[in-house]
């Protein structure tokens, strides 16, 4: 991921859904130690934020996405 | 002196019934919108881990059962997805693979406990998770799908103006360098053409 800011929402602009189960785009907004990137660095809005972080906890849950980078 | 207190506590009494009235009002109110109350029928998706001791074909037998447990609950099964063998990632319980399957379901929220002890009761199913879908209404299908459409033409608009622009900007540059090349071809044909009148010259030897 660039350091530089993104300043459009991906979601928003691309007419998207979060979606638990797509790991692919989850992946864009996580960390290499697999934390939750900041809206604020990603240019995701608030409100799909909220629905991102849920989506990237269901995805743990169901062992999709890692917790840990390993 | 006295009617004036009199006055008072009447008034007083009577604010109180009002208020009364009022709070268990609102308290009525408060039980009618309940939240953990769900009433009717819901959409909900499913997906679950099998672990990896079974063959594809058992896992496939394992995940009809989880079916059956969800029919004889009331519910209507109407999407089935078997996603196959995965890697998890990370172990659960020792099981480092494990086949995904995957449940829309549509069924009354009351039942939706039984299903899910059910589930973390039986020892076929690794790790399981329900959740709330809601299916999209046919207006917001249709509105999606404008969006779309304004979304695609205005990548093109975009990628069109992008092409232009390169198409603009290259002309000069490419045209010269045709030029350069033909320029640099003619002058060796103008040699070659010295080169075999020299040749062919018998003054030479």
């Amino acid at each position: 991921m660039n350091n530089k800011k993104i300043k459009e929402c991906y979601f928003c602009v691309n007419n998207l859904e979060v979606d638990y189960k797509d790991t692919r785009t989850l992946r864009r907004f996580v960390n290499f130690y697999m934390k939750i990137l900041p809206g604020a660095r990603t240019g995701v809005c608030a409100w799909h934020q909220r629905k991102l972080s849920d989506a990237i906890k269901r995805s743990r849950i169901m062992a999709l996405l890692s917790a840990t980078h390993k | 002196m006295i009617e004036y207190l009199g006055f008072c506590l009447i008034k007083g009494i009577k604010e109180l019934f009002r208020l009364n009235l009022d709070i268990s009002q609102y308290r009525k109110t408060i039980i009618t919108m309940s939240k953990t109350k769900t009433t009717g029928v819901t959409h909900y998706e499913i997906l679950f881990i099998i672990p990896n001791k079974f063959t594809e074909d058992e896992a496939k037998t394992v995940s009809a059962g989880v079916e059956k447990v969800i029919e004889a609950n009331e519910g209507k099964v109407t999407l089935r997805e078997f996603w196959g063998k995965k890697r998890l990632a990370y172990d659960i319980k020792h099981n480092a693979f494990g086949y995904y399957s995957l449940f829309e379901f549509d069924l009354e929220g009351k039942n939706l406990a039984k299903i899910d002890t059910a589930l973390r009761l039986s020892v076929d199913v690794l790790r399981h998770q329900i959740v709330v879908k809601t299916p999209k209404s046919a207006e917001a299908i249709a509105k999606e799908a404008k969006i779309r459409v304004k979304i695609d033409s205005k990548k093109a608009g975009e990628a069109k103006k992008l092409e232009e622009k390169i198409k603009s900007a290259a002309p000069t540059s490419t045209a010269s360098k045709a030029i350069e090349k033909d320029d640099k071809r003619a002058d060796l044909k103008d040699l070659d053409e010295k080169l075999e009148g020299i040749l062919s010259a018998k003054d030479l030897i």
